[in-house]
């Protein structure tokens, strides 16, 4: 009986240290890429499609990839944001895209369309930022189609129009193409990443909500 | 109570045992948590709403290093292994909580199991600090039956 309970007990140790392991080594990987990434950023990054905030001639861009239902970009917006923009997109040093990679549930699809529906109106950013302050837990309904419809309508958007854009989800290719661009252009695997690029191509991936003084580091050594 | 820290503790080994527990637990859980960053280079953050769940991670690190330390010492004690399996589980329970519901961990999980994965994140996400504390809870049972069971056996011993 009591090798029974010392061969459980020794099972569940060895199990714990093969997870930890494994998170170590998929952790480690993730660096190997952000060196891969690195060297051909600068090539993969097509800002065409997706709106900019600040000024498209800035000699650094950074592309945020996210999901808005991820509580860890949250946290970013909340605490990190606003000072890049206060000090780097504002004075015209730098720029940020977002591309959208929703996986946490169906409304972060839904949400992301949103967006795209409300920059039919020019109101991309606006609807962005509300999407995040408004932020909720994961798949709890925050997001879905009539919330939706009722942030439009609160930031004074035709109703009609964006309901029309949601219905028949004429986005809905934009955003399979954004969350394949991340997944594999970007080769993000988690959300909030950061590939922060200069106008030489030269390029730095922060994966997680890194503090403002990280941006301040790699956005000094950029520019 | 004191007796029985004492006891077990006046051995350094039982000592760096808690401290290689505290640190095995404590180093991955704030760097899934998002607490520490290795890349671009070693970042430790705490956002203000992040607070709690990083004291949590503090406390059950130190509540398992105790309870598995002072199992150990039982163990080899007295040969029976009644309590350990309960700090492990304990243990576990904790650690499975909070890993950020969008970083890579609940990634794999989401890609992985579609939908089902997607309710398994959300659920450790939403429900990280009850389920730490839940995990805290177990931890502080075993310490205290643990010490009680100790400080009866080793006057049995005596």
């Amino acid at each position: 009986m009591a090798n029974t309970k010392v061969i459980a007990v020794g099972v569940a140790a060895v199990i714990l240290i093969v997870a930890v392991i494994a998170y170590a080594s998929s952790y480690m990987s993730d660096f190997d890429n952000v060196q891969r990434s690195s060297q051909d950023e600068g090539q993969t990054i097509a800002l065409t499609d997706v709106p900019v905030l600040g000024s498209k001639n800035a000699g650094v861009t950074i592309v945020e990839i996210g999901d808005y239902q991820c509580p860890a970009c949250k946290l970013w917006f909340d605490n990190t944001r606003q000072d890049i923009i206060e000090n780097y997109i504002e004075t015209g040093k730098a720029n940020l895209v977002f591309i959208d990679m929703p996986f946490i549930g169906a409304d972060s699809v839904s949400a992301a369309e949103a967006t795209y529906c409300a920059n039919d109106q020019g109101m991309y950013w606006e609807y962005h930022t509300t999407l995040y302050q408004l932020q909720q837990h994961e798949n709890d309904g925050w997001a879905n189609i009539d919330r939706l419809t009722a942030i439009a309508f609160n930031l004074g958007l035709d109703t009609e129009q964006f309901n029309e854009c949601m219905i028949s989800k004429k986005y809905f290719s934009q955003i399979s193409f954004n969350k394949q661009k991340a997944s594999t252009d970007f080769a993000a695997n988690s959300t909030p990443t950061f590939i922060i690029v200069n106008t030489s191509g030269t390029a730095e991936r922060l994966i997680g909500p890194h503090p403002y003084s990280t941006f301040e580091k790699v956005l000094g050594s950029l520019l | 109570m004191n007796n029985t820290f004492e006891t077990v503790y006046s051995n350094y080994t039982y000592i760096l045992i808690a401290i290689g527990i505290f640190f095995l637990l404590f180093f991955p859980l704030i760097t899934i948590s998002e607490f520490l960053f290795f890349e671009p280079f070693i970042v430790f953050s705490i956002y203000p709403e992040t607070t709690l769940s990083f004291l949590l991670i503090v406390i059950l690190s130190f509540f398992s290093a105790l309870a598995v330390s002072m199992n150990i010492y039982r163990v080899k004690l007295i040969k029976k292994t009644k309590k350990i399996g309960s700090s492990i589980i304990g243990t576990i329970i904790g650690a499975s909580a909070g890993a950020c519901s969008c970083g890579p961990i609940a990634f794999s999980i989401i890609t992985t199991f579609g939908t089902a994965g997607s309710i398994a994140s959300s659920f450790l996400n939403v429900y990280e600090i009850p389920i730490r504390l839940t995990s805290i809870g177990i931890l502080g049972v075993v310490i205290f039956v643990t010490t009680k069971s100790l400080s009866r056996e080793c006057k049995i011993n005596l």
